[in-house]
């Protein structure tokens, strides 16, 4: 079966995953690592863990401030993020346009 | 906004939602703030909308062979399908002969901006005369005769028609009554005077022939008198005949015949550029009816009322003659007017010899066929929708015309983009450029639909005008026909003096003005779809990209 290719987006996630794999990541964290607007990192996220390759959970930090909602790959995840990171260089393509979210 | 896109987001992706809002508390800065929340509020629609149309999207897990997205159905697809349904929708209204001929009007305006000249409605009659000839039609080549603007050319087919088929020669007095001062076709009225010599039509049309200039009253020539005294005769030969026959009802029936045979579907040629009667018959009617009315006047000054009385009466009978033998609503009000002139004078006659009763019966004559206000007026409201009706209809009209053809082109132009990112997906610009080309695709098709729809609809009922038209012989069912296609004639929204104003400066310069202009807007044209497509193709420059991840063996 012909694999399905995964967008240079996707790959930029997963890779902020790998980086620190058993941390649980915020949303706008990693929106500006990955320079992602949030109208396209966060479907990213939701058919990653619709897939279940992502795990998500809600935090609370401090009290009084409201919860967060906090992702981590899954060990399914991280092992398919790695295979996929793996992939030499020059068939992924690169991300010209840094999406942003400044602050 | 985000809070109300997560209330019409399916109940398993609010979290999602309620997620991407906790976040704004942790940002730096309003716009940063309000991005994220355009961009979340963006999420949440596309699922509700996902989860409308294609509930299945929703909860799907791995698939056994660990493909992340093998035969996984993405919103683009729904949206691509939904866009091509529309379009296929679209297309099925191209079969259906309303819409086809509503287009061909709602595209008239553009005509006249896009061509060098204004329409040649001359061309789909020569189209179809050739045809004939081919044929050896002679009904098909009488029926482009009868309706040629050009004398030569239609003098030319009506003799091979009547050389074919002899008995239509009627079609003679028909082109004579069109072109009565055309070189052409005086060698015919002696052939129509045996033929029909009791028709007021063939009187009316040699004195008309016997004007030297072709023009109507205000640029006329005073003739001689030898010429004036033919005329006369002429004209008295008409007041006297014993019957009007315009042979429209034969025209008719040459439609009836001709068109579905060789489906003839030109509104502009049946309908606006119709067979009747010239403006030149009221002209000298007129100018003849007032000659022997004060010829009568005269009389009635040498108190000779009887001689006055038949003056006045001859008047009145051409008058009812053309009332009712007459086809046209022209023809019936030009009788309803000669009418009114005779009865005034009668009226005037008889208050002076103090017969009141005789004087009140023709004054209530004169009010019932008063040409303006009269029961038989031609201004009494021909029409059955009105103007402001066909007006508005003929906008509509337009605009969807206008809007099918803006649609199709984003259309085709959002599906190239895929389809060139389907083929080239390595290039910086193909992943990006998905989103927005499958909005403008489905956007578009959308647009296409309504507008195709919107024209059906709005045309549908002069189509059956049109139809009318051919069976009943043309006259009575067409003024509302008629209003949309004079409305149609120019851009809606513009008003008349604007439009002309635009018309002339586009066609009144020189040759070399026109041709620069459309050079001019075919280079700019050229030129900006070179840039959209290098940018596409092309990209942006990189940017620093991404530290590489350390690799994972």
């Amino acid at each position: 079966m012909k694999t399905p290719r995964i967008s240079r987006e996707t790959l930029a996630v997963l890779e902020r995953f790998v980086d620190r794999p058993l941390e649980w990541r915020y949303g706008y964290e990693l929106s500006r690592e990955t320079r992602l607007k949030s109208g396209t990192l966060y479907p990213i996220l939701m058919r990653l863990e619709k897939h279940a390759l992502l795990e998500a959970r809600w935090v609370t930090t401090e009290n009084g401030v409201p919860p967060r909602h906090t992702y981590r790959l899954t060990p399914n995840g991280l092992e398919f993020a790695r295979n996929a990171l793996a992939e030499p260089a020059a068939k992924r393509p690169l991300i010209q346009q840094p999406a942003l979210s400044r602050g | 906004m985000l809070e109300t896109a997560i209330r019409v987001a399916p109940q398993d992706t609010r979290d999602w939602g309620e997620g991407m809002r906790a976040e704004m508390a942790y940002m730096e800065g309003h716009w940063a703030a309000v991005m994220w929340a355009v961009g979340g509020a963006s999420v949440m629609v596309k699922e509700a909308l996902a989860a409308l149309l294609v509930p299945s999207l929703r909860g799907r897990g791995v698939v056994p062979d660990g493909g992340l997205f093998a035969k996984d159905a993405s919103l683009r697809k729904a949206a691509l399908t939904g866009g091509a349904i529309c379009a296929l929708a679209s297309l099925l209204f191209l079969a259906t002969p309303p819409f086809r001929q509503g287009f061909q009007v709602a595209m008239q305006p553009w005509y006249h901006f896009i061509q060098l000249a204004t329409r040649d409605y001359d061309a789909p009659l020569e189209r179809l005369a050739r045809r004939a000839e081919s044929r050896h039609d002679a009904e098909a080549l009488a029926f482009c005769a009868v309706r040629l603007s050009k004398p030569g050319q239609s003098a030319r087919w009506a003799q091979e028609a009547v050389s074919l088929d002899p008995n239509l020669l009627w079609i003679y007095a028909v082109i004579e009554a069109r072109h009565p001062n055309s070189p052409e076709v005086r060698p015919w009225i002696p052939k129509l005077e045996l033929w029909d010599g009791k028709n007021a039509l063939i009187p009316l049309i040699k004195a008309q022939s016997m004007v030297r200039d072709e023009f109507h009253y205000n640029v006329y020539a005073p003739p001689s008198r030898e010429m004036d005294a033919a005329w006369r005769a002429q004209m008295q030969a008409a007041f006297d005949a014993p019957k009007f026959d315009d042979y429209l009802d034969r025209v008719a029936e040459l439609n009836r015949r001709v068109i579905p045979r060789y489906r003839f579907d030109d509104p502009y040629g049946l309908v606006l550029h119709q067979v009747e009667i010239q403006t030149w018959v009221e002209d000298s009617s007129e100018r003849f009816a007032k000659i022997i009315l004060n010829a009568g006047d005269d009389l009635e000054s040498r108190a000779d009322r009887k001689g006055a009385l038949e003056k006045y009466w001859q008047v009145g009978r051409f008058g009812e003659l053309l009332d009712s033998q007459g086809r046209t609503g022209f023809e019936h009000w030009l009788g309803t007017y000669l009418q009114s002139m005779a009865y005034k004078r009668l009226q005037a006659h008889y208050e002076k010899q103090g017969d009141a009763g005789q004087a009140s019966h023709f004054g209530y004559l004169v009010k019932k066929f008063d040409p303006i206000s009269g029961e038989n007026s031609r201004f009494a409201g021909e029409a059955a929708l009105g103007y402001s009706t066909a007006a508005r209809n003929a906008a509509v009209v337009e605009i969807s015309g206008l809007m099918i053809i803006v649609s199709l082109g984003l259309a085709l132009a959002g599906a190239a983009i895929l389809i060139s990112a389907k083929l080239r997906p390595q290039r910086p610009a193909a992943e990006e450029s998905k989103p927005v080309a499958t909005v403008v695709v489905l956007a578009s098709t959308i647009a296409l639909l309504f507008s195709a729809a919107t024209l059906y609809l709005t045309y549908r009922p002069y189509w059956y005008m049109f139809q009318r038209a051919i069976q009943n012989g043309g006259q009575s069912q067409t003024d509302d026909l008629r209003l949309l296609l004079l409305s149609a004639e120019t851009l809606p929204g513009l008003s008349p003096r604007v439009y002309f104003w635009l018309h002339s400066l586009l066609y009144s310069g020189s040759p070399t003005f026109l041709f620069y202009f459309w050079t001019g807007v075919t280079l700019f044209s050229v030129i900006g779809l070179l840039l959209i497509l290098s940018r596409h193709f092309l990209g942006r420059p990189p940017s620093g990209g991404l530290p590489h991840s350390p690799r994972v063996p």
